[in-house]
């Protein structure tokens, strides 16, 4: 399995989790979907670590990544919420206040 | 030959797959939640495949073990407004998109199959506890320390913005 | 004849000190004390009448030796120069000349001007406009300085611009007020319409005499040149050169000087304080126009139509104005009309030929008409008047003005031509002018305009002094009309005299009313005097810088003129004291038919026509003009961008729809699309051609390599480098094939043609032009045989013509027709291009070499390629 399978692999699912993203309704889902993307990343920087394995580099990044993604997905899960509890509904297509 | 590592790869990786696949289209959050877990579980799996002990095992630990979980939680917490609905309205920009996406991912997919690189001769202690973690306590020690406070800063925030507002 | 003038930087000061006191007090001057402001605004024009005296002695002592043309000059800088159709150059200099014309021109501005501004001292001092008007009367100054001292054309028609600008704003100097105001607008448009006759006559001017210079034209003038015909005529009849320019000039002067039909500004301009009225529309500003005449002399002689013209205008203009003022109420305007009708004796002198007689009408005419206009101020100033004076108002004013009404009576005495006076001298020479012309049988156009001018100036010589003693009787004789006083502004009861600083400039200009006159006096004194132009040291001064025609020796010409003269004042002077001495009521217009009054009164309504026939047209266009402007560029300009912007960003609006998601989808695009930017690598060649050498290049790109095969036959002649660019020399074997390029040099047409083995239709047009083709001609065809290149015609025209083939080897350049015929060789080069990620990307250019390749002499050549025999 060369290293050019694991960045295949990599972009199918990141490609998984933008058309998620992109297409669903439920926050909930979205910010799975969120997750999703930011494994396949790395996968991409354990692999790459892997051809070039004179150094850590790699792994500490996708460490940080681990982190840096679940902070994240508590504040965001937070923000749900909280936008739960006024929207009474998680529904994205009817967060549009933002339209022109 | 078939070797015992690329039998793991292939099978993470298709369970890998269709957790993805599974989360994005279900229809109920909890089992969108369900295919995030067999998702990581599978990843988790691949990365021993790469050489990433304490990788598979934080992956298991914090993803599996606490942003699921999390996750199920907040979907206990909403209750029946969690589940939204079919898709509806929006359709054409939502085929847009998916269209898209997918030729993207073909796109980029196909033309990285071919990159070539040979793997590297990994030392012994690669991807293990101690190599892994006297890089992070040696060379990103100071990222190290700012990650612990952003945790907190996390927590902090999300307790504030998540609290119930009894006036 | 420059060596006749001497450098005398004077000159120039003369200009600069009222200048600077204009700006002084124009600047700073509100926030000076009164007396400083005085002493500014008259000290500077002190100083200048000090410094012209000065001069002008100087040029006294010059004259005394001889010289034809004796001046003095300074040349300040070189404004600009301009070339002509024809290669030469003419340098603009601003540089002044004061000869003897422009030198008695000088004393009588700074003299008359600083007596005026000495006056105005005493009657604007109370005014709050004060340093403004000191300001401007200085600016006035230096303009009419300008104007006078300057050597050329265009530096006179700088003075010329700026005295009626200073008009402009001196008569519309109390501005508040909109009547004012309408006048001071209405001289400087009318003005500006006389200036394009100034502008159109400098051109031809400075056509003919290649030099704007006074001395050159002039010099030109009395060479001859000016008697070509100009190029275009009227009604079949080829007027000269002159007589073109002449009346164009003339045309300015009818703007400036006030003749018809340009007068209708100066009646009106008596809004302006009195001093202006005395400065600028009495004694200099409105001379201005005779003085370009006199300047232009030896030209306008040479034009005996553009004289006639001359004389006609200024007869009718001096007839119609004074039939105007004898019906007349208020002092100020019956004396402008006065104005208007003593320019027209001046012109009609200019016109008949006697230019000296004429300048010294200005001469006589500044000090007595700036006398009647300061005296007039001094009646209104004593009796409170606003704006103008009605002379049926007032009266029996002798007792309470005393200085005043000698001044005035010397005045009016000069004026209507009393013997011994100074008008008496100037008038009557300017008779003797259009006498002189009857007696002159043979020139039938001079003799017309010789009776036509006699008859109608002595007629308005009796109308002069009929209106100027009916002025002088009305005011000055009987009882103060004081219990008559009704309505707004009731005169004063009890005037008194005006101060000193009013009554000095008027005793002043009085004594110089009655007595400057004598130096038109003839040397030779027998009793009944010759008025011979040269043996008067007027005429003599004069002669060397004004032209004109002989003056008559027989006795019975001059005892002719100067007996119309004394006849016209006789009967004029006892009409008015019969009708008006010591009276109250206006005879003259209970006796004259009521509809003729009162259409002399309105000034024969000449303003309304020129409203209705120009004004109001003008207006119209204007309104229409305006209306098109709002609908169609408005729109246009205005609306529709707006339009079109605000649409778009309505369009553009909709991208905002709020969904994150979008947002998403819209960021994912875009990253994707700079990474495939940034993944491909991406080239192609430009070509340069340094001499036979052609350099190849491709644009550089981050962490790329290169790979050149210049000639695309497969074999990269360099490895992967990081060099953008390579060079090469073609050979002949590189050569793929061959362009052939036809160009027609009378169309300009350029075409382009690949020629192979087969036969190719030449593009017809780049041949011959398409008008001198028949339709059914197809043209030529063309291939490539071997090393040659030949030409036929498949379908020739006519049967005569032969289908001859012709044959021309590649590498020359031929002729076929009127068409030029090249070859070129066609090479190919490639060039591959790898990036980091390791893709690769190749390019080809097909290139045409602008020369042909040689063979290089008896070398072996490298490998043989394709077909091609190698020699």
């Amino acid at each position: 399995m060369g290293v050019g399978t694991y960045l295949a692999l990599a972009s199918v699912l990141f490609g998984i989790g933008a058309a998620g993203f992109l297409t669903r309704r439920n926050m909930l889902i979205q910010l799975m979907s969120i997750e999703l993307m930011l494994n396949s990343v790395n996968v991409v920087l354990l692999a790459f670590n892997r051809v070039n394995p004179a150094n850590h580099d790699g792994q500490v990044f996708a460490f940080f990544v681990i982190a840096v993604a679940a902070a994240e997905a508590a504040v965001g899960l937070a923000i749900l919420i909280a936008y739960y509890r006024v929207k009474k509904t998680i529904d994205t297509d009817d967060a549009s206040l933002l339209k022109y | 030959m078939i070797s015992p590592g690329t039998i793991l790869f292939v099978t993470t990786a298709i369970f890998a797959m269709v957790g993805g696949l599974i989360t994005v289209s279900a229809r109920r959050p909890l089992r969108a939640a369900i295919g995030l877990l067999v998702h990581i579980v599978s990843l988790a799996g691949m990365f021993l495949t790469l050489d990433a002990q304490l990788l598979a095992a934080l992956q298991l630990l914090v993803y599996a073990g606490a942003v699921v979980v999390l996750f199920v939680f907040v979907i206990m917490l909403i209750g029946p407004a969690s589940e939204v609905g079919a898709i509806q309205g929006r359709l054409a920009s939502r085929a847009l998109s998916l269209a898209v996406t997918i030729a993207i991912v073909l796109a980029v997919s196909t033309s990285l199959a071919n990159f070539d690189r040979p793997w590297g001769a990994v030392s012994e202690d690669f991807g293990t506890v101690e190599g892994l973690g006297m890089a992070i306590y040696s060379e990103a020690l100071v990222p190290f320390e700012v990650i612990s406070i952003t945790l907190l800063v996390a927590i902090v925030g999300a307790v504030a913005i998540a609290r119930s507002r009894t006036e | 004849m420059h060596d006749e003038a001497h450098q005398q930087i004077l000159l120039l000061l003369i200009i600069v000190f009222p200048l600077g006191g204009a700006m002084v007090n124009g600047l700073v001057g509100r926030y000076m004390p009164k007396s400083l402001v005085t002493l500014v605004g008259v000290g500077s024009v002190a100083v200048s009448l000090g410094l012209a005296v000065t001069t002008f002695i100087e040029l006294y002592a010059l004259s005394g030796h001889d010289l034809e043309h004796p001046a003095l000059t300074y040349q300040f800088y070189e404004w600009f120069s301009l070339g002509l159709p024809g290669g030469k150059v003419v340098a603009i200099n601003v540089r002044f000349l004061m000869d003897s014309l422009s030198g008695v021109m000088t004393l009588v501005v700074t003299g008359v001007g600083g007596l005026i501004h000495l006056y105005s001292v005493g009657y604007m001092g109370e005014d709050e406009g004060y340093p403004r008007f000191m300001s401007f009367l200085n600016l006035f100054m230096a303009s009419m300085l300008i104007l006078v001292l300057g050597s050329s054309l265009p530096v006179m028609f700088v003075g010329w611009e700026g005295v009626g600008l200073c008009s402009y704003l001196l008569i519309g100097f109390w501005y508040e007020n909109r009547v004012y105001a309408a006048a001071g607008r209405k001289a400087f448009v009318v003005n500006r319409i006389g200036d394009f006759g100034v502008l159109v006559g400098m051109f031809i001017l400075v056509g003919v005499a290649g030099s704007f210079e006074f001395v050159e034209i002039n010099a030109a003038a009395t060479n001859g040149q000016f008697r070509a015909d100009f190029p275009f005529g009227i009604f079949g009849v080829m007027p000269s050169l002159a007589t073109v320019a002449c009346v164009f000039l003339f045309l300015g002067c009818t703007g400036k000087s006030a003749q018809i039909p340009l007068y209708v500004w100066l009646p009106d301009a008596m809004a302006g304080p009195t001093p202006v009225s005395a400065l600028i529309h009495a004694a200099t500003m409105v001379t201005a126009g005779v003085y370009l005449c006199c300047r232009l002399s030896p030209l306008f002689i040479t034009s005996d139509v553009a004289m006639a013209i001359i004389a006609v205008t200024g007869t009718l203009t001096a007839l119609l104005a004074a039939s105007i003022a004898v019906v007349q109420r208020e002092m100020k305007k019956i004396l402008a009309y006065s104005t208007v009708s003593q320019l027209g004796f001046m012109f009609a002198a200019v016109g008949v030929g006697f230019f000296a007689a004429g300048f010294f009408h200005v001469f006589t005419h500044a000090f007595f008409k700036a006398c009647l206009f300061l005296g007039a101020g001094s009646v209104m100033h004593a009796v409170h008047a606003h704006g103008d004076a009605d002379i049926f108002k007032l009266g029996g004013l002798k007792k309470m003005l005393p200085i005043t009404r000698w001044t005035f009576l010397a005045s009016c005495l000069a004026i209507a031509g009393f013997p011994l006076t100074s008008g008496f001298f100037s008038k009557d020479e300017i008779l003797l002018g259009a006498a002189a012309q009857i007696y002159r049988p043979d020139d039938s156009l001079q003799h017309a305009v010789g009776w036509f001018t006699l008859i109608g100036l002595t007629l308005a010589a009796v109308m002069t002094a009929f209106y100027m003693f009916r002025l002088y009787f009305l005011t000055f004789t009987g009882e103060y009309r004081s219990a008559d006083q009704s309505g707004d502004h009731p005169y004063d009861a009890h005037p008194h005299e005006s101060p000193p600083s009013m009554t000095i400039p008027l005793v002043v200009l009085g004594i110089g009313a009655l007595f400057a006159g004598f130096l038109g006096l003839p040397h030779v004194l027998p009793i009944t005097g010759t008025h011979l132009d040269e043996w008067s040291w007027w005429g003599h001064w004069m002669h060397s810088s004004v032209a004109g025609r002989p003056v008559p020796e027989e006795m019975h010409i001059v005892n002719l003129a100067s007996g119309l003269a004394f006849g016209a004042m006789a009967i004029g002077i006892s009409a008015a004291w019969m009708l008006y001495r010591n009276k109250s009521r206006d005879a003259l217009a209970e006796k004259m038919p009521k509809r003729l009054f009162e259409l002399a009164f309105d000034k024969w309504r000449i303003d309304e026509l020129y409203g209705v026939t120009i004004v109001n047209p003008i207006k119209q266009v204007a309104t229409v003009v305006g209306r098109a402007d709002m609908t169609f560029v408005d729109a246009l300009m205005t609306k529709l961008p707006s339009f079109n912007v605000r649409e778009a960003g309505r369009i553009f609006a909709r991208l905002q729809s709020g969904v994150v998601q979008m947002y998403g989808a819209v960021m994912i695009v875009g990253v994707v699309a700079v990474l495939a930017f940034f993944w491909a690598p991406h080239s192609h060649i430009e070509v340069t051609f340094e001499g036979n050498n052609v350099d190849l290049t491709t644009p550089l790109g981050l962490g790329y390599e290169y790979r050149w095969d210049a000639n695309s036959d497969g074999e990269f002649e360099t490895t992967w480098a990081e060099a953008p660019e390579t060079s090469f020399a073609y050979q002949k074997a590189d050569v793929r094939g061959v362009a052939v390029f036809i160009m027609n040099a009378r169309s300009g047409v350029e075409r382009r043609v690949d020629v192979g083995e087969d036969w190719v239709r030449l593009p017809i047009e780049a041949v011959a032009p398409a008008a001198t083709l028949r339709r059914d001609d197809v043209g030529f065809e063309v291939r490539l045989d071997g090393e040659d290149l030949v030409f036929r015609r498949p379908d020739p025209p006519t049967l005569l013509a032969g289908s001859k083939e012709l044959r021309l080897p590649l590498g020359k350049d031929g002729r076929l027709g009127p068409a030029r015929v090249i070859a070129r060789p066609v090479v190919e080069a490639t060039v591959e291009v790898r990036n980091a990620f390791g893709n690769q990307r190749r390019a080809t250019k097909e290139i045409t070499l602008p020369f042909w390749i040689e063979e290089p002499p008896s070398h072996a050549v490298l490998t043989p390629r394709s077909h091609e025999v190698v020699r």
